[in-house]
């Protein structure tokens, strides 16, 4: 109470410009650092992505350039390429999916195991990293092809019929698990290395099970490593190109190889513009989800 | 240190006039005076011109020195050079380029600007042996050409259902359903051109309606009847419509037996057969009613060439019935000349898949047209009104 009463010392003058000169230089410095990078990122990112979607809705009609969703329309009654889109969003939901299946066992091992087994599967986990998706994509043709490698294999353990994966939406699923697996390992297991030895083992001194510890501990803390990997990955198959081109079907198409045919083979660039525009504004979404929970966490550790 | 520096500078203008002296003396001993080749081709075309054409052509013609330029890719392509030439002939400077592999068709504004020669009898004698319709320009001159076959294994189709006609085909492909296939019409010219062979099939199989430049509606607008004629072979298509991405993976069904026909490229499989990668038992045959289409590679010479004749002798000796018997024997490709021109034995080893004709695709916008249609109609299970 008695301090509310005395008056406030009142800073000198001198402090007060000094302070307010350092945060004005600081706040240059800051601004001069981020400069380069932002202004890249304005012109080759910002400004092409921006004529896009401007293009994308102007129409000419005599020579008179007029607003128009006329292409969009397009696209969303064209029942191709709304096939296209539906496929390239179950693929990419559904290699989401699998790589979760495979990965999250694999890093909760890597996070609880110290074994020399461990580090040798932690390497393995990694190879991927290392190899560039068309040499992945031609070696699982070579594998999976009829009377393959694959074949002649479960054909030893005594299945006759095979049917291949490769040029089905299968063979892209499988060509994208096996990419990405690498990337969705690594940020799985910092997430789960994020997570205290202490927090456990006080939990377990007060007699919680191992499922409860999964359950009440481990999930709940994974929750923002799964949501990076869960958009980071997305806009990484959404927009796959190399694999679903050569293992994937004639039809449906993914969205990167649809465009690209849009483009280079039929010739048309404002429908592949509407394309690019769509699957951005998807993407973007992600972006957003990533963006959101990364910035959360920078409120929360302040 | 001095002595050092002294040394060098000695060495320097011994080599200095070494090289001049060597300059002198090749002028007084007139060395043979260098014809600048370009070419475009795979490893397998350069491979077969630098050990075999080259040699036999220098050997002929001593006072000739060929230079194969390699114009591959980006940055250096054959178009780079192109545009170089035609600087140089606003600029009245040496091209240093004699003959291309280049059609002048792809840039008709640098044919009305006066930048090829004519290749006729006249200049080029061997002309006059060409097979007809190949020569599609009076300033392109084709040199070996491959076409899309009907490849398949012997083994399992008996010689009686071979299919002579397109129809043929699509009635075998409804009795042996899974057995044959061909690649997406943008992912390798022996499937297009067998697409290319559909809409001929529907549009009076007459090649010559098909014109380069501006397509023309009324033929467009039979294409539907291509994808009817073309969704009767689809569900008998290897593993339900599962369409190769390239020329090779189909080559590779062919060989590792998963189907039993295919279309093929003429050259793709005459080389395969003969190096073991398709089995011997794979033959290959050619509609008889309408062949299907392929094409010829074509050269082309600069009017600024600062070496003509040596030009002109070197697109003759491609012609020659020496070379031409190398492209079928060496290279798995077809004669430009006529067949007949070729030794008996020859032409009774390939009677099977010689044509009487090469229709020749004019692609553009005929071809884009093609391919969204095959995509939205053929290959999708989607049905549209």
């Amino acid at each position: 109470m008695t301090t509310q009463s005395l008056p406030s010392p009142a800073p000198t003058p001198n402090y007060a410009i000094q302070a307010a000169r350092r945060a004005r230089r600081q706040a240059l410095t800051g601004y001069t650092l981020v400069a380069p990078s932002l202004l890249v990122v304005a012109l080759l990112i910002i400004y092409p992505a921006a004529g896009s979607v401007i293009r994308s809705v102007i129409v000419y009609n005599n020579g008179v350039a007029t607003f128009s969703l006329q292409r969009y329309a397009d696209f969303f009654n064209n029942p191709i390429s709304m096939q296209n889109l539906g496929f390239t969003l179950s693929i990419t939901l559904l290699t989401l999916a699998f790589l979760f299946l495979v990965c999250f066992p694999l890093a909760l091992y890597l996070r609880f195991s110290n074994s020399r087994i461990a580090s040798a599967v932690q390497l393995l986990a990694l190879f991927p990293l290392f190899v560039p998706a068309i040499i992945l994509a031609y070696a699982l043709i070579r594998f999976f092809i009829t009377r393959g490698v694959f074949q002649t294999l479960i054909n030893g353990v005594g299945i006759a019929s095979y049917s291949m994966p490769i040029q089905k939406p299968a063979g892209i699923i499988i060509g994208l698990v096996w990419d990405n697996l690498p990337f969705t390992i690594l940020i799985l297991t910092a997430g789960l290395r994020q997570i205290d030895d202490a927090l456990l083992e006080s939990a377990r001194d007060v007699g919680a099970s191992n499922t409860q510890i999964f359950f009440r501990i481990i999930l709940p803390l994974m929750q923002r490593p799964a949501l990076i990997v869960f958009s980071l990955n997305f806009m990484g198959l959404f927009g796959s190109y190399t694999l679903p081109y050569l293992l994937g079907p004639a039809a449906p198409q993914m969205m990167g190889v649809y465009m690209q045919r849009t483009l280079g083979d039929f010739l048309d660039t404002s429908a592949a513009e509407t394309q690019a525009v769509i699957s951005f504004i998807i993407c973007a979404a992600a972006g957003f989800v990533y963006v959101w929970s990364v910035s959360r966490q920078r409120k929360g550790e302040r | 240190m001095i002595a050092k520096r002294a040394l060098f500078i000695v060495l320097v203008v011994a080599l200095l006039a070494a090289f001049g002296l060597s300059g002198v003396a090749a002028t007084r001993a007139q060395t043979p005076k260098t014809l600048y080749v370009y070419d475009t081709s795979d490893t397998n075309i350069t491979d077969w011109l630098t050990n075999t054409v080259i040699p036999a052509f220098e050997k002929a013609n001593p006072q000739y020195k060929v230079e194969l330029v390699l114009a591959r890719g980006q940055g250096a392509s054959i178009d780079n050079i192109v545009d170089r030439i035609q600087a140089a002939l606003q600029t009245n400077a040496d091209p240093q380029a004699d003959v291309l592999a280049y059609n002048p068709l792809s840039k008709p504004e640098l044919i009305e600007a006066g930048l090829w020669l004519e290749i006729d009898e006249k200049n080029v004698p061997n002309v006059k042996n060409l097979r007809a319709g190949a020569k599609t320009s009076p300033v392109n001159l084709p040199y070996r050409g491959s076409q899309v076959l009907i490849g398949y294994n012997s083994e399992f189709v008996a010689e009686a259902d071979v299919p002579k006609t397109f129809m043929d085909l699509v009635e075998w492909t409804k009795k042996n359903p899974g057995k044959f296939a061909y690649n997406r019409p943008d992912k390798g010219g022996s499937g297009g051109n067998f697409v290319v062979r559909a809409i001929y099939e529907v549009t009076g199989k007459d090649p010559s309606k098909f014109k380069p430049g501006e397509p023309d509606p009324a033929l467009l607008a039979e294409y539907p009847k291509a994808w009817e004629l073309l969704r009767q072979i689809h569900p008998n298509i290897y593993e339900n419509g599962s369409y190769p991405a390239s020329n090779t993976a189909t080559l590779e069904l062919l060989a590792n037996g998963s189907i039993n026909m295919a279309s093929v490229w003429s050259d793709q499989a005459l080389q395969a057969i003969s190096k073991g990668v398709l089995p011997e038992t794979i033959k290959l045959t050619q509609f008889t009613d309408l062949p299907m289409p392929g094409g010829f590679a074509y050269l082309a010479i600069p009017k600024n060439s600062t070496n003509i004749e040596g030009a002109l002798a070197w697109v003759n000796f491609l012609l020659s019935e020496e070379i031409q018997i190398s492209v079928v024997k060496n290279i798995g490709g077809f004669p430009a000349i006529n067949w007949d021109l070729l030794p008996a034995e020859l032409q009774s080893e390939f009677t099977s898949v010689i044509a009487p004709s090469v229709p020749s695709w004019p692609g553009g916008a005929y071809g884009a047209e093609m391919v969204k249609g095959w995509y939205e109609n053929v290959a999708t299970n989607i049905k549209r009104e």
